[in-house]
């Protein structure tokens, strides 16, 4: 360390407390004697009148201690507040005189700070904020493991023997969730429904708000039909009255609300309506999997002992039910993750490229602090020459960063609430936390906390540098050359930090991007242009006898069908893509049965009209589709996909062949039906899922289920715009009837939002540490072109080329890029890993993304490098040579 | 009619040596003689109760102090009126004054009717 001059002064000459009450005390007694003296006093009795005449010695001597050293403290306390000040203001006037940089820091930190925070407000709303339940830790999920290894909800027999033999768990309750049509209410409309059974408010640890829950008898089947209804439902649908005596609604049945759950409580489904299941009658199959469990497990247990209990259980009740069972044991997992599943890894993904940025504009906000540290080094010089100390010019410093950074910050929170808005707007419906995703209080620590770590980050490592030039060198001529070493070094680093962090980032995005691409290039199986479909929901009540539904179609249909605008119209019991529905049993003529039962195998029950498979514009494979003739009284027909016939008759013709849906549970075995049609295969759930085994039946041929059906049209317009002529024609028939129009290119554009959200907000994140990157490699490049003009002054003055200059400074600037660009891709290679679930159609190695992410960052690299670098070699050697 | 006395003499001491001080700088034991001599004996204040005066008045803002050399080669803890000092004891003055004026017109006062 080299040595600097002694601090100057303090303008008061202090003494030490206790020296300085005591000299100043003793003097005067000193001076009193003597005074005594001269007037003819001996010395003896001079003294001893000069201490009387003083009063009590000690106690003016303590008295004058505290009282100095009270004020001296307080001096203390003023002077570095005051200090304080200064700085604050001197920062705020060196920040003013350079705008571009202030706001350039400003915008990096707001956007690195608010970028954060809003994912960490989404995040936290969504992962980590524990449900809103009473000791949520304790809520459980229980599901039976099966047979093919994966889970399956629990039947009912099975519920009922695992709850009143287990011990692991203080109550345990089935529910099931469905959306119905309501009546009776203020205007007919859709509501999501929730059957559970008796100890389900017990177990979730719920009181009504008004009136009260099902009674005990209440839950039995056969009971008169009661409800509770959610808070929202009350106030919204029922007016909030306190009177619900009279609140007689129907859905399914006519049922009387008895009381309204307490605000906020919508379990399992954002639900409205709680009806005992008891009322749904009983099922006593022990493979019909009707059950979603929740239960709580007592105090100090974990999901793993209520696993095992459960196990335990389950042998016993396989042995003696076997073949009519199918679990082999119980999977019980915290309630939490049922509600976030697969909403996790996006969202870890996208905090952990948040974090990723901060880190980038962090770094860039480093290497421009010490840029302008080094430009300011001469002010720093002088001002440690005139006897500012080192801490002293830490701290002003420091001051300095930290204003930025909380200026920043108050930047980044204004930022943050709109990039919120931003995410909740493209956010898809599942990743929206119910209450939003309010800025909490450990939000904002969260963010405040990165401002600290921000200012102590790019704040005090530029200011310990400069405090440590020595002010005589800083101050000598020429001394930019000396020092700058090891600064360029620091930049070096700081510019390929930031490079390799652009790169895992673009790396990232790309590989999204890419899988986003491949998504959107896959064959569906359907046309999705130009069709609109709804739901049409009969309601039992106004439809009592299902053949009365199935009238009700064929009417809709046969109005519809030649409408004008309309090419061509079908209904189906399910939509591609409407959520992946369980296989159901078949048996295949010829085939052998299972051991499980007279079965031959499985594949997804669907049915439709006439006309569904041209509406949906599906591929017709070979055979013929659906038509008019095939009616409950005609001879029963079939279509199936092409992975079903493909299975069941390899390398043979499919048509005229036979298979029959087999109920588990149904008495009566229905007859053989005729495959006519072999369709392509559809995607079922999610459009990236595997196209699984499908057919379809005529629905007035297999009417059981006709009350509910989507109804399909292709138009020959603007599908949106056909509605409200459909919707006429629909309540034509049914006035009551509730209606939700979707396209089908809604409906595949929501199925894949979420991919589309994980990948812009990711691309968002990729293209600002791009730009801050280049920013960096701009600003230090830039700097270093000024620093060493001399140098370059002198090199073109010796008849170095102008071009070969430049091309020395943008080859060190290129260097450094690529350092960072090869460091970028080993992290890319490891922390892309981590994202393989969510890509699709691609490997985490994909050389295309590399490639895309290390072109973008070596045209933005040479780009910035380029437009100093050229100044370079205009620089006039006699001007730069004088400047210095 | 009067002010306890002790009462009267902290307020008082204050007073003097601010106005001891507004003729200029001076150290501990020249404002203790100062006052001596130009109350005498009707003041009677011992002269220790000077220093916490002197240092509450520093800590007030009113005095400054520092250690100096004098001429004759002895160190002095040196008192100098601030800037608010000399304006505290501009206050002091004049607030003594009309007090004093006001005590006087009280006490020379013939009985009027509004008394009778």
């Amino acid at each position: 360390m080299s040595r600097r001059p002694p601090d100057p002064l303090p303008l008061s000459n202090q003494k030490p407390v206790d020296e300085d009450v005591r000299l100043e005390l003793a003097q005067h007694i000193e001076l009193r004697t003597e005074e005594l003296v001269a007037r003819g006093w001996s010395p003896e009795e001079a003294r001893a009148e000069a201490v009387r005449a003083f009063g009590d010695l000690a106690a003016v001597t303590d008295e004058c201690r505290e009282i100095t050293v009270r004020a001296r403290r307080s001096r203390r306390r003023d002077e570095w507040f005051g200090a304080l000040i200064h700085d604050v203001r001197f920062a705020l006037r060196i920040l003013r005189r350079s705008p571009a940089f202030t706001c350039g820091a400003v915008l990096t930190l707001a956007l690195g700070i608010g970028a954060n925070t809003a994912i960490f407000s989404v995040v936290n709303g969504v992962l980590l904020r524990p449900l809103p339940y009473d000791h949520p830790e304790e809520l459980v999920s229980v599901y039976e493991a099966t047979e093919r290894g994966g889970y399956a909800d629990v039947t009912e027999p099975n519920f009922r023997d695992w709850r009143a033999q287990a011990h692991s768990f203080d109550g345990m309750a089935a529910y099931g969730s469905d959306v119905g049509t309501l009546l009776g209410a203020d205007i007919p409309s859709r509501v999501r429904t929730a059957a559970v059974s008796e100890d389900f408010f017990r177990v979730m640890r719920v009181q009504p708000a008004l009136g009260r829950l099902p009674a005990p008898d209440e839950h039995r089947t056969g009971a008169p039909p009661v409800a509770v209804v959610s808070y929202r439902f009350w106030r919204d649908r029922l007016g909030g009255t306190a009177e619900l005596a009279n609140r007689r609604l129907r859905t399914t049945f006519d049922f009387q609300v008895v009381g309204v759950l307490p605000p906020g409580f919508g379990f399992p489904d954002q639900s409205d309506l709680w009806f005992p299941v008891e009322l749904y009658g009983r099922n006593e199959s022990r493979t019909a999997h009707n059950f979603s469990v929740v239960a709580r497990l007592r105090p100090g247990l974990g999901p793993q002992d209520g696993k095992r209990e459960l196990d335990a259980l389950t042998a016993p009740m396989r042995e003696q039910y076997l073949p009519e069972f199918d679990a082999v044991g119980a999977s019980v997992a915290p309630l939490q993750d049922r509600t976030t599943g697969s909403l996790k890894e996006p969202l870890y993904l996208l905090l952990g490229a948040s974090s990723l940025l901060l880190i980038a504009a962090c770094t860039n906000l480093a290497s421009s602090m010490l840029v302008r540290g080094s430009a300011r080094a001469h002010e720093l010089a002088i001002r440690a020459a005139i006897g500012a100390g080192r801490g002293r010019l830490v701290r002003q410093v420091f001051t300095e960063s930290l204003l930025i950074s909380s200026l920043g910050c108050a930047a980044g929170l204004a930022v943050a609430v709109v990039v919120r808005h931003g995410l909740l707007l493209l956010a898809p419906a599942g990743m929206v936390p119910l209450e939003g995703a309010p800025f909490d209080v450990r939000v904002l620590g969260f963010s405040l906390l990165l401002t600290l770590l921000t200012a102590v980050l790019f704040g005090l490592l530029p200011a310990m540098r400069m405090s440590s030039v020595r002010p005589s060198q800083a101050m000598r001529e020429g001394t930019r050359h000396s020092g700058s070493r090891r600064s360029r070094r620091l930049w070096s680093t700081l510019v390929a930090v930031e490079v390799a962090l652009a790169v895992v980032l673009l790396c990232g995005s790309g590989l999204l991007l890419r899988s986003f691409a491949a998504i959107t290039s896959i064959d569906p199986g359907f046309h999705s242009e130009g069709v609109i479909t709804t739901l049409l929901d009969l309601p039992d009540a106004s439809y009592p006898d299902v053949l009365q539904a199935v009238a009700f179609h064929d009417r809709l249909l046969a109005e519809l069908q030649g409408a004008p605008g309309v090419l061509a119209v079908g209904i189906t019991n399910r939509l591609p893509l409407e959520g992946d529905s369980p296989s159901g049993a078949i048996q295949v003529e010829g085939k052998p049965l299972l051991a499980i039962g007279p079965v031959t195998g499985f594949a997804i029950y669907r049915t439709a009209s006439a006309g569904y498979f041209e509406a949906m514009g599906m591929r017709l494979v070979t055979g013929r589709s659906f038509t008019d003739r095939d009616r409950a009284d005609a001879a029963p027909v079939v279509i199936v996909t092409q992975s079903l016939a493909d299975r069941e008759w390899p390398g043979e013709d499919p048509l005229g062949r036979q298979l029959r849906v087999m109920g588990m549970d149904d008495a009566i075995l229905r007859p053989y039906a005729t495959v006519v049609g072999v369709v392509a295969d559809i995607p079922h759930g999610a459009i990236t899922g595997t196209r699984r085994e499908a057919y379809w039946y005529p629905y007035s041929q297999m009417p059981a289920r006709t009350r509910s059906m989507n109804l399909v049209v292709r138009t020959a317009g603007d599908p949106a715009a056909a509605a409200p002529m459909l919707a006429e024609a629909v309540h034509r028939l049914d006035p009551q009837l509730p209606l939700e129009w979707h396209t089908m290119e809604e409906r595949l554009s929501s199925s894949i939002a979420d991919r589309r959200f994980t990948m812009v907000v990711l691309a968002s994140f990729a293209l600002v540490a791009l730009l801050l990157a280049g920013l960096g490699i701009y600003g230090v490049v830039s700097y270093t072109v000024a620093q060493r003009g001399r140098e370059i002054g002198i090199r073109i003055a010796l008849g170095a080329e102008p071009s070969r200059v430049q091309r020395l400074v943008q080859g060190g600037a290129m260097a450094v890029i690529g350092i960072g660009i090869v460091a970028g891709g080993a992290g890319a290679v490891a922390g892309t890993r981590l994202m393989r679930t969510l890509l699709y159609g691609v490997e985490p190695g994909d050389p295309v993304s590399f490639a895309l992410a290390v072109g973008s960052l070596v045209a933005v690299g040479f780009l910035a490098s380029w437009v100093p670098a050229r100044r370079s070699a205009g620089i006039d050697p006699v001007r730069a040579i004088q400047a210095e | 009619m009067t002010p306890p006395p002790m009462t009267l003499l902290k307020g008082t001491l204050d007073v003097l040596i601010l106005k001891t001080l507004g003729w200029g700088p001076s150290h501990g034991y020249a404002i203790s003689r100062w006052i001596q001599q130009c109350t005498g004996e009707e003041l009677q204040v011992e002269e220790g109760a000077l220093y916490p005066a002197l240092r509450r008045l520093e800590e007030k803002g009113l005095l400054d102090s520092a250690w100096k050399t004098s001429a004759t080669g002895r160190e002095a803890k040196v008192y100098t009126l601030t800037a608010a000092g000399r304006r505290q004891l501009q206050t002091e003055l004049s607030a003594w004054s009309r007090y004093v004026s006001a005590m006087t017109r009280a006490l020379e006062a013939r009985p009027t009717g509004a008394i009778a």
